[in-house]
């Protein structure tokens, strides 16, 4: 019986599966665009493995995202409070591109004809100031048919505080026409902030048709083809959910890559004794970082698509990892603007043409190319050996792209590398330093083809002192989703003043309700109680500021007497992020709750060793230009002779096929206890 | 010549200079004890090199930006005995008439940068503290008639020595304001990110040494500069001038003179200095043009000080633009979008295929507060307001946003404010006032309704854009007015547009109505199946699809 995972990315579709032994295979199929189900069945048959052996499937996709960005989803309306149309068009008015007289604000997924709003109105106490009407639904419902309409979303003023408009508009609708895909803003989130939450309703309504079919069609094939087992689908906030849950919610499946990558960084880290860690995952396209601090991944809800440096982009009000990306990975093209400075992305050749070295085309150097020209890449040994790279034409593109700026050759492809790394080293700060930690205090966990090749120079820049390269590093976004438990986040925004009676009694209910809804959703799907547990965390603030602070709180009944200590609590955390601390009121603004059922997870076991000695592990010795410590005589490993306990020191390449580590002149390199390589980058 | 220098390093150290830039603001905000600071991000930072020159694009408000160097030019000025300026020192500035450029309201700290005795760069914040002292809580009235009116004046005054803060002037400080807590913590914030910035220059002169670092510095300004004479080279030559009535009745006036290597702004012949405090210094007049040069050549690369040196600005003292001390300017900021307005107004007449129409173009500074209902407490909101901005030559205008002074400025959701102010918002979407019809046409303003819920509330608005309407196009039609309607609980509808004091009671309604921005190009031109969109998103009605846009007439003619 295997554990599987497969992860949809933009160009290949990723496969881990781990037999009973502890023995892990990986492989990799071109992801089908229309059809992503037929990328998952291609790569469990490229694997020779059966549904029918599968004993836990989990599977991750960018269905939902792409959808959103290829403007591919369905024709979606929106019913919201009188005097409220236009919110998910204003927006916040904001603007990232301040100089810009012809600053273009996001359109909205919904056009304004398909906005229509119903009377009825509760206020930000929750209590119902003027009651619903419904009346003029059927009509509204006809118009929406009339126009092709596929989905609703429902979002109302104060619905936080108070759902009950939002769920007897959903009730009508679904009577009115239970065919059309329908979704509440309420289900999504309790949290405040009407155009966040209205735009995730609508962006929800806008992909629940396609999700809905990809999901059905999923699971149709693999039950077709013998699967027994529950099919998990891993979620933005690193858990993994049932279908049925990412039926109705599809929209936190939003970046459910990115957080699975960041979740088996956080897990590997727990794993090994690294708690505090930055993951980064360099793909072909982009560079991505997440921020791990005691074990733990930052989550938040303020998650925006598209939001670029000319862009204000859109929220998505769900748990998501707390992200950095950036346009810089092995594909990120380098050009010179017409003032002869030279850049590196964002723009990428992608999969086709790719870089100059797949001979696909592909004229202008990438990174791959630079790092070829370094000797970083094996050009004999290219994508694990699946190609040759072409020399002459990697040569000849960076003959050019140096003659533009006066530069060698050697120069350019050195000026790619360190103003790729820059870059990362910038997008690494803004997770880190711009978030109030100190990058030192951190390791680096590198993952993705290009995360090996780029580490240890990033760490150096950032006086990071150990890099791990984890064993599975080119499927490590799979391998983190066969880590995941069941867990779903509720948020609930409510403001209670600490220092007024009854504060602890009104907290205590909120929670012991959060926690029955939460507790009853597992029990309509069989989970029992018992699998169930939670963890309490709660967003404080001093009185009439914004930014809150999240603390988690005890388990257990909130009495009185826990107030003083809850308080202190929230002193101390707030102190840590923001240097100082007020004698202002204290008050609560948004509840937290984590529900966790344990699921029956991978638990990673250490690889056995032979008496194998690591001289054997030598491929070759050849020479590599690590640009800012030189040109040396490297020694050649093959990664899949490497195993526990082995160690030697750069100047060293690792090669294996999907991902190459470069350890420069001096760095100490250990095989850890997993097959993970832990670099010593500093003291 | 460069050639010594590694063309990848210099660039590498720019980048870097930004991402210094991006780390002050983030620590300034996450440490900042006001609302307006961390909540609109009312600040700014940003690095000059050693003489004061902006040395990268900073981060924050644009207005704001281009404050930071003048400070410093002014400290260097002030401070100019060997010995004056030293390792560890901070300075503090707030005074417009001394490099603190905007009110005293915004305060701005300076801190030199010194590797092994030798002056390298500046690190500089500014961020608009809730109270400054002065004749009303929160510093800023429209019935001030001098600057002492204003609040304290800190005139480039030593903040720390050598690393110690100077104990007296805290005192000082702390003493002179409403809220002390909030200023100690405020100021803090601003050390903090000072500080964070002069660390990260000395990582980066240490890791690739002084001359590399001052060379990457300099590169970057002419960078800068052949960035803004290319841009001016694609732009049509010659002096164009504009008068334009205000809303007051005064006519201003510009005169832009572009040339190969040039942009002069001439404000010489405008009015003579408000005795209230419509004023704003010379400094900030160059800021605002500033705005205006950088949306009308480049706005998409770098802004730093090689930028703007081929813009001039000419004004006179005793204007407006350039008031003689101590002259009031509490209210500069709605000069300052006239001002960016009126020259691109008067550029867009002549070059309307570049430039977009006139939009709603105010702050819109709206200051309402109360009793909060619920809680018995005070409650003061300052905010500005979003509108619409003119069409384009490419696109229909933006709707719902903040003025061109703002970038990643937020507004107040409705239901934040309803917690926080106890006020009910029955509507906040766009409004249906006639305006901005066009080939390209308007952004929608927007109206937004604040029903008080207790009584006695009172509300100060200053508004321009409310008698004379955005300016339109190459044909399209103005825009739509700035106003404030008061619909008070017998029906009767008031209307405003600059107004202190007034008051208003429970369940009477503040509903406040920004422009449309105007249109560009004729709206007969506009395609017929837009125009049915828009009829049928109801952003015009039946009647103005036929008076505007000729829909059944061209309909037929099809």
């Amino acid at each position: 019986m295997l554990r599987v995972a497969t992860d949809i990315g933009g160009t290949f579709t990723d496969l881990v599966f781990v037999t009973p032994e502890g023995q892990v295979g990986t492989a990799k199929s071109h992801t089908t665009p229309g059809q992503y189900e037929k990328g998952v069945m291609d790569v469990i048959a490229a694997k020779h493995i059966s549904p029918r052996d599968f004993m836990s499937f989990v599977h991750g996709t960018t269905i939902v995202i792409n959808a959103i960005t290829e403007r591919k989803g369905a024709k979606a309306a929106l019913l919201t409070t009188q005097g409220f149309r236009d919110i998910i068009e204003i927006g916040r008015g904001n603007r990232p591109d301040f100089f810009n007289l012809e600053y273009r604000k996001p359109q909205p997924f919904v056009p304004r004809y398909l906005r229509r709003e119903i009377p009825g109105r509760m206020s930000y106490k929750g209590m119902e100031e003027k009651p619903l009407d419904l009346s003029g639904l059927v009509a509204i419902l006809d118009d929406f048919r009339r126009e092709g309409v596929e989905a609703i979303a429902i979002a109302f003023i104060n619905s936080y505080a108070n759902p009950a408009h939002e769920e007897a508009a959903l009730a009508q609708v679904q009577k009115l026409w239970p065919d059309v895909s329908v979704v509440a803003s309420t289900q999504i989130t309790r949290e405040w902030r009407e155009y966040e939450r209205m735009n995730t309703a609508a962006l929800s309504a806008y992909v629940q048709p396609i999700a809905h079919r990809y999901l059905d069609d999923l699971t149709g094939c693999l039950a077709n083809a013998g699967m027994q087992c529950t099919s998990y689908f891993i979620a933005s906030n690193c858990g993994v959910d049932t279908v049925k849950n990412m039926r109705q919610v599809p929209i936190t499946m939003i970046e459910s890559g990115p957080a699975s990558g960041v979740w088996g960084a956080a897990a590997l880290g727990r794993l090994i004794g690294e708690l505090n860690a930055i993951a980064i995952d360099i793909g072909g396209t982009t560079a991505k970082c997440g921020l791990i601090t005691k074990g733990e991944v930052k989550l938040n809800t303020n998650y925006l698509v598209e939001r670029t440096e000319a862009s204000a982009g859109y929220p998505v009000m769900v748990p998501v990892v707390d992200l950095v990306e950036i346009g810089n990975g092995g594909g990120s093209v380098a050009w010179v603007d017409e003032f002869q400075r030279m850049h590196v992305g964002p723009q990428s050749a992608g999969a086709v043409p790719g870089p100059v070295a797949y001979a696909l085309g592909g004229t202008e150097a990438t990174t791959t190319d630079a790092n070829l020209a370094l000797g970083c890449i094996n050009p004999n040994y290219f994508c694990g050996g699946t190609m040759t790279a072409d020399m002459p034409a990697v040569n000849k593109a960076l003959d050019q792209l140096a003659a533009t700026v006066h530069i060698s050759r050697q120069e350019a492809a050195r000026g790619i590398v360190r103003i790729a790394n820059n870059n990362m080293v910038n997008a690494i700060k803004l997770i880190s330093v711009n978030r109030g930690h100190d990058p030192r205090d951190f390791t680096l966990i590198a993952f993705g083809g290009g995360g090996g090749m780029h580490a240890c120079a990033l760490a150096k820049e950032l006086g990071i002192r150990k890099v791990v390269i984890p064993k599975q590093s080119s499927v490590f976004s799979a391998w983190g989703m066969l880590l995941s438990d069941l867990r779903r986040d509720y948020l609930q925004t409510q403001i209670v003043d600490l220092g007024a009676p009854g504060a602890a009694a009104q907290i205590n209910d909120a929670l012991t309700q959060l926690e029955e809804k939460a507790l009853r959703a597992y029990e309509a799907e069989n989970i029992v109680r018992a699998r169930v547990h939670f963890l309490r965390y709660a967003r404080f603030r001093y009185q009439n500021q914004e930014h809150s602070v999240e603390t988690d709180l005890p388990n257990g009944a909130i009495t009185d007497e826990q107030m003083g200590p809850i308080v202190e609590h929230f002193h101390v955390n707030y102190e840590r992020e923001y240097t100082y601390r007020l004698a202002a009121p204290v008050e609560l603004v948004c509840y937290h709750l984590i529900a966790i059922a344990q699921v029956d997870k991978l638990k990673p076991e250490k690889l056995p060793t032979t008496s194998r000695r690591v001289e054997e592990a030598v491929k070759a010795h050849r020479e590599v230009d690590y640009v800012e410590a030189g040109i040396h005589s490297a020694t050649i490993y093959d990664g899949d002779a490497l195993e526990p306990g082995m160690s030697f020191a750069g100047p060293a390449i690792i090669e294996e096929s999907g991902a190459t580590t470069v350890i420069p002149p001096g760095l100490h390199c250990h095989i850890d206890d997993y097959g993970d390589y832990q670099i010593q980058t500093g003291q | 010549m460069g050639q010594q220098y590694d063309p990848i390093t210099t660039e590498i150290i720019q980048n870097s200079l930004q991402a210094a830039a991006d780390e002050m603001f983030a620590a300034l905000r996450h440490t900042a004890m006001s609302a307006i600071i961390y909540e609109v991000l009312d600040m700014g930072t940003g690095i000059t090199d050693r003489n004061g020159e902006m040395a990268g694009s900073g981060a924050g408000i644009p207005a704001f930006v281009g404050v930071l160097d003048k400070t410093v030019k002014q400290i260097l000025v002030k401070f100019n005995n060997p010995g004056d300026i030293e390792p560890g020192d901070i300075f503090v500035t707030n005074d417009p008439y001394s490099g603190g450029v905007t009110h005293l309201n915004d305060v701005v700290l300076v801190m030199p940068v010194f590797a092994d005795g030798e002056l390298l760069a500046w690190t500089a914040n500014i961020a608009h503290w809730n109270d400054v002292g002065g004749m009303v809580p929160g510093s800023m009235s429209t019935d001030a008639k001098e600057i002492f009116q204003e609040g304290m004046i800190l005139a480039g005054i030593k903040l720390f020595s050598r690393g110690q803060p100077i104990r007296s002037v805290f005192d000082i400080l702390t003493a002179n304001c409403r809220m002390p807590d909030f200023l100690t913590g405020d100021l803090w914030a601003g050390v903090a990110s000072v500080r964070v910035g002069e660390r990260r220059l000395l990582e980066i002169a240490n890791k690739y040494g002084k001359d590399v670092f001052l060379h990457a510095v300099e590169e970057y300004m002419d960078y800068g500069e052949r960035v803004s004479l290319a841009a001016l080279k694609r732009l049509p030559k010659g002096t164009y001038s504009l008068v334009e009535e205000q809303d007051t009745g005064a006519p201003w006036k510009v005169t832009v003179e572009i040339r190969d290597d040039q942009f002069i702004v001439d404000l010489r012949d405008n009015p003579d200095q408000d005795k209230g405090p419509f004023n704003m210094s010379r400094d900030e007049a160059v800021v605002s043009c500033q705005i205006a040069f950088k949306g009308v050549t480049s706005p998409e690369r770098v802004a730093n000080g090689g930028t703007f040196r081929p813009l001039k600005v000419l004004t006179r003292h005793g204007s407006i633009f350039d008031p003689i001390y101590p002259a009031a300017m509490g209210i500069y900021y709605e000069l300052t979008i006239r001002l960016e307005d009126l020259i691109v107004r008067c550029l867009a007449q002549q070059m309307p295929e570049r430039l977009p129409a006139g939009g709603f173009a105010s702050v819109c500074g709206t200051l309402f507060g109360g009793i909060h209902p619920d809680t018995g407490r005070t409650y003061a909101v300052i905010e500005p307001e979003l509108g619409g901005w003119g069409g384009s030559p490419q696109a229909d205008g933006n709707p719902g946003q903040f003025s061109a002074l703002h970038g990643e400025t937020y507004n107040c959701p409705a239901e934040v404010a309803e917690a926080r102010y106890g006020v009910t918002v029955d509507y906040l979407s766009f409004h249906d006032e006639e305006g901005g019809a066009g080939l390209h046409r308007g952004g929608k303003g927007v109206r937004i309704d604040y029903r008080m819920k207790s009584d006695n509330a009172w509300l100060t608005v200053a508004y321009t854009r409310s008698r004379i309407l955005p300016w339109p196009l190459n044909g399209g039609c103005e825009g739509s007015p700035n106003h404030v309607e008061i619909v008070r609980a017998d029906g009767t509808i008031e209307n405003h547009a600059v107004v202190s004091g007034l008051t208003v009671n429970c369940d009477e309604i503040i509903r406040i109505k920004t422009a449309t921005g105007a249109g560009w190009g004729d709206p007969m031109q506009r395609p017929l199946n837009l125009v049915k969109e828009d009829l049928k998103n109801g952003y015009i009605t039946e009647e103005q699809a036929n008076r505007y846009y000729g829909l059944d007439e061209r309909s037929q003619s099809e």
